[in-house]
């Protein structure tokens, strides 16, 4: 009996938390409420009514709950992170579902969560039908996302600076190990937003200087910079049919799968520590060896049939593909299957650790990359001592063992996904890419769900389970299913 | 203000975990990453790896622009080293810790300076002075005195012969005015009492007063002051050296117990006017042979924590009135002081607290703090035209867990009462549970 009794966590703490997370979320509703305001649409009043309600319910969570201690252990860390995402994400639906042309409910989450977790992937196949604020809405919450809720709330939230926030810190911000780059976490939350900002802003300015308008361009700038990859339009970036803003999102889409702290500390002079830096190196690596292939590739099935074809258009495929941003160029299709496989590894790994980027993560790559390495010579020389040197630093034994176990779960759980979406009915390759493209964050779809596609075809079911996964691929495994594990709950 | 502390051992980790609950931006620098790891993902600080004696590691912690620079390495000559280095790359203050007596001496002063050591911590020399205030205010179990002893704050554990033992606070405050219960520890948990709390036997209550009265408190507690005379230190390690040092060798009468043979004779040679005994003092025998029964006072300064405390006990139940130990495991502190030993003592709180005070003096609002185990006694000043003076303190509406005890005008002491007024210039002594001074200091800048 006492062996079984349930751990002590402060719920009260985690509910009054959650409540001013989603006064915040309020907050950020009002832009897509001024964009229909500007724009003359009436679904302006659905925006009104989901930052009211939003507001009240976190507004009262806040308020009347209050709890006997503040202390913040590990686990109500983890479980405030986790269940912020879902919440956000409860309310974040609000506004598909309320507007004129509804979506039912397993749709709106799917939507939203795909919006926070900058999956992209998209149930709307039509995006012509949607109005400017909802549009304006997708685009922000992929901006949110991207950076983190909670990492939002760090560098404005004054009481969450002490070591309870530390805790959220370390659960939502991905990576192995955790930059912090000032020595109070929410001076190193407001550093990693002010560099997220400015890249925004730069962004924005560059779209609108071209040819789109700036509407446009700020959703772009959005869902760019976070790497979520929703657009305003049905065939994405490329119905400009503009080099200039290829190349602007490419260029863009590249720093948002650059560790953030890594751009900060550049911007402060620190250029040494750039090429100081393994896993940006082998990120720079990576593409180079990608471009090689596609051009490759692309020449051999003869789809060389200008410049911007063996330039810009395969970049641009894989660092969307790499960034898990999830834009596709026009004539993906005719590159042929192999192209599509190396998509897949893309996608696999995804960009740096502290970006906005989805997948596995390079610097876990790295890890593995050196450790595979040193056990294959170490067959040979047994007793020679091999370490694994990221940065040169010494990784101990048990960060190497935390990134294995790290992608056994990762593919496990793209298995087990995959086996569970086919007993919903879909196809086998359908189910197993589709959990792939989200525990990715990519959101790229294949098959049903097609390139350029939307998601819509998958059963409520699916669409149930592929918002958890996607929520478990943003959070990088470990925070979500700690949650499903028995001895979170146990004393 | 920017602060490192360079060594994450354990006065370094505790130093590091105070100053960043003080809402302080610290930067922990070590050799070892598995040290720093615990610390770094649980609080809110950064942690550097690399030496704390190397110029490298220095930077990238960011010395330049640091306030403050703090070296507790278990290595005097590294602290040193370390300060050096640290004030030659831009840092402002530094503060070592060193376990040398000759480096304190004001003639050695000067040199220090020259090699950019601001200030040094001997937490040796501190447990030594904490020491001889507990041997000579012995009813006490804590004896702080602020603002040159114009207010005492005393540490008292109530028995239930004493006369206020369950009462009310708020008629305890009807009935006597020249004492302000600021705090109290009872079982592990310290309160800041409201008028509703009621005094209880084995509660330890921090009593704030002034100099006058302090005689009177001691009827009211119940407790009578004994004459010491001779006392009984088991353990020759330097905290006894440089106790038999600082006190007058008329007035008390040492004997010292240590099992290893060379310290003994290391200490006869240090202190000659002192008894050294070579044997065991966990065994009750020894003690009787060397008299326990008719010592005044037993001291336990051995290395193991458990070894003090259950020594302490013997020695208590064989009629000693005053035990002493000394506890470096800080999780012990609270057991050792339910179980009815007189004074702790612990090198880590006292050289923390020692620094920290040089914190908040450079903080510019010359205040005092006396870190207790989990609790903060500080004397701030008040700052002209600051929140705190815009009323009478009951309607201040101030945070609970804090209080004002006592303050000094004009260079009298005097207590705070729900009516008293507090103006700009006055020394307002504070008490608060850990971490809560931050909220107080906005209320007197």
């Amino acid at each position: 009996m006492s062996a079984r009794r349930a751990a002590t966590i402060n719920y009260p703490q985690v509910a009054r938390i959650i409540g001013w997370l989603l006064v915040i979320e309020s907050l950020f509703l009002l832009l897509p409420l001024v964009t229909s305001l500007i724009y003359g649409e009436k679904d302006w009043i659905v925006f009104a009514i989901t930052a009211a309600s939003t507001a009240a319910c976190g507004g009262l969570m806040a308020l009347l709950i209050k709890p006997r201690s503040r202390e913040m252990g590990k686990r109500e860390g983890f479980l405030l992170t986790a269940l912020v995402w879902v919440f956000f994400s409860a309310f974040g639906m609000m506004p598909f579902m309320l507007n004129d042309n509804p979506l039912s409910l397993a749709d709106a989450y799917f939507e939203a969560m795909s919006g926070f977790t900058t999956t992209g992937a998209s149930v709307i196949e039509n995006t012509d039908t949607l109005s400017h604020g909802i549009l304006m809405w997708r685009g922000e919450m992929n901006w949110i996302g991207g950076m983190g809720i909670i990492l939002f709330t760090l560098a404005v939230l004054p009481t969450l600076n002490h070591s309870g926030g530390m805790q959220m810190f370390n659960a939502e911000v991905t990576g192995i190990t955790h930059d912090k780059i000032r020595p109070r976490v929410s001076q190193t939350a407001k550093d990693l937003w002010m560099v997220y900002i400015v890249l925004t802003t730069v962004l924005l300015l560059l779209l609108w200087l071209g040819p789109m308008d700036f509407f446009d361009s700020l959703c772009h700038a959005f869902s760019t910079i976070s790497t979520g990859g929703f657009s305003t339009r049905n065939s994405s970036i490329g119905d400009w049919n503009s080099t200039y803003i290829d190349i602007v999102i490419t260029v863009f889409m590249f720093l948002g799968g650059v560790n953030f702290a890594l751009i900060f500390r550049t911007a402060r002079g620190e250029w040494r520590s750039v090429w100081r830096n393994d896993v940006f190196m082998t990120f720079l690596k990576i593409i180079a060896l990608y471009y090689v292939i596609f051009v490759i590739v692309i020449v051999w099935r003869g789809e060389c049939t200008s410049i911007k074809s063996v330039t810009i258009d395969p970049l641009f495929l894989i660092l969307s593909s790499m960034t898990s941003t999830g834009y596709t160029v026009s004539n993906f299709e005719r590159w042929g299957t192999f192209a599509l496989s190396m998509v897949f590894f893309m996608m696999f790994f995804g960009a740096c650790a502290g970006s906005t980027s989805g997948g596995a993560k390079i610097d876990r790559l790295l890890y593995l990359n050196k450790n595979l390495r040193n056990e294959i010579y170490r067959c040979v020389h047994p007793n020679s001592i091999l370490t694994v040197r990221v940065n040169g630093v010494v990784m101990s034994q048990e960060v190497v063992s935390k990134v294995i176990a790290f992608l056994c779960l990762y593919v496990l759980t793209i298995a087990v996904g995959g086996a569970v979406l086919t007993a919903a009915g879909l196809p086998l390759v359908d189910a197993f890419f589709s959990t792939f493209s989200c525990i990715s964050n990519v959101g790229l779809g294949a098959g049903v769900t097609g390139y350029g596609g939307g998601y819509d075809l998958i059963p409520p079911v699916g669409k149930w389970i592929l918002s958890l996964i996607m929520l478990i691929g943003r959070l990088e495994v470990f925070t979500v299913l700690i949650l499903f594990s028995p001895g979170f709950w146990r004393k | 203000m920017r602060i490192i502390v360079a060594g994450a051992g354990e006065v370094g980790v505790h130093l590091a975990r105070l100053l960043s609950q003080e809402e302080q931006d610290i930067t922990l620098i070590d050799k070892d990453a598995e040290k720093l790891r615990a610390i770094d993902s649980t609080c809110n600080l950064l942690t550097c790896t690399g030496n704390p004696i190397s110029f490298a590691a220095q930077r990238s912690a960011g010395v330049e622009n640091c306030d403050l620079f703090i070296a507790v390495t278990p290595y005097e000559t590294e602290n040193v080293i370390a300060c050096e280095i640290a004030k030659s790359l831009g840092a402002h203050k530094t503060v070592a810790r060193i376990d040398n007596y000759e480096f304190m001496d004001s003639a050695n002063r000067e040199l220090f300076l020259r090699l950019g050591v601001n200030n040094m911590i001997y937490p040796e020399y501190l447990a030594a002075l904490e020491i001889k205030t507990a041997l000579e205010r012995n009813w006490v179990r804590h004896w702080f005195e602020l603002h040159g002893g114009e207010i005492i704050v005393v540490g008292v554990k109530l028995r239930d012969n004493a006369r206020i033992a369950g009462m009310q606070l708020k008629d305890f405050a009807r009935q006597e005015h020249n004492f302000h219960v600021s705090a109290i520890r009872r079982h592990h948990q310290i309160i800041i009492p409201r008028g509703d709390d009621r005094l209880e036997p084995n509660d330890i209550l921090y009593i704030t007063t002034t100099s006058d009265h302090v005689d009177e408190l001691r009827d009211l507690c119940g407790k009578r002051a004994h004459p010491m005379r001779q006392i009984l230190i088991m353990g020759a390690s330097r905290i006894a050296i440089r106790l038999v040092n600082l006190v007058d060798s008329h007035r008390f009468k040492f004997k010292i117990i240590e099992m290893d043979r060379e310290r003994c004779i290391k200490m006869s040679e240090k202190c000659p006017e002192v008894e050294v005994v070579h044997g065991d003092a966990r065994d009750t025998d020894t003690l009787r042979d060397e008299g326990i029964a008719d010592m005044d006072a037993f001291i336990a300064l051995s290395e193991s924590s458990e070894t003090n405390i259950l020594a302490c006990l013997s020695a208590k139940e064989m009629g000693v009135k005053k035990t002493i130990a000394e506890v470096e495991n800080i999780q012990f502190i609270s057991e050792a002081e339910n179980l009815n030993i007189g004074t702790i003592i612990n090198k880590k709180l006292l050289a923390s607290s020692g620094i920290f005070q040089l914190l908040l003096d450079s903080d510019s609002n010359d205040a005092r703090c006396l870190a207790l185990a989990d609790a903060e006694v500080a004397e701030i000043e008040v700052k002209p035209k600051s929140k705190i003076t815009r009323g009478a303190v009951k309607d201040l509406s101030l945070p609970r867990d804090v209080t004002l005890a006592g303050l000094v005008r004009g260079g009298r002491g005097m207590l705070v009462g729900g009516n008293t007024v507090i103006e700009a210039g006055d020394h307002v002594v504070v008490f608060c549970l850990q971490g809560a001074l931050h909220k107080i200091e906005r209320l007197f800048n």
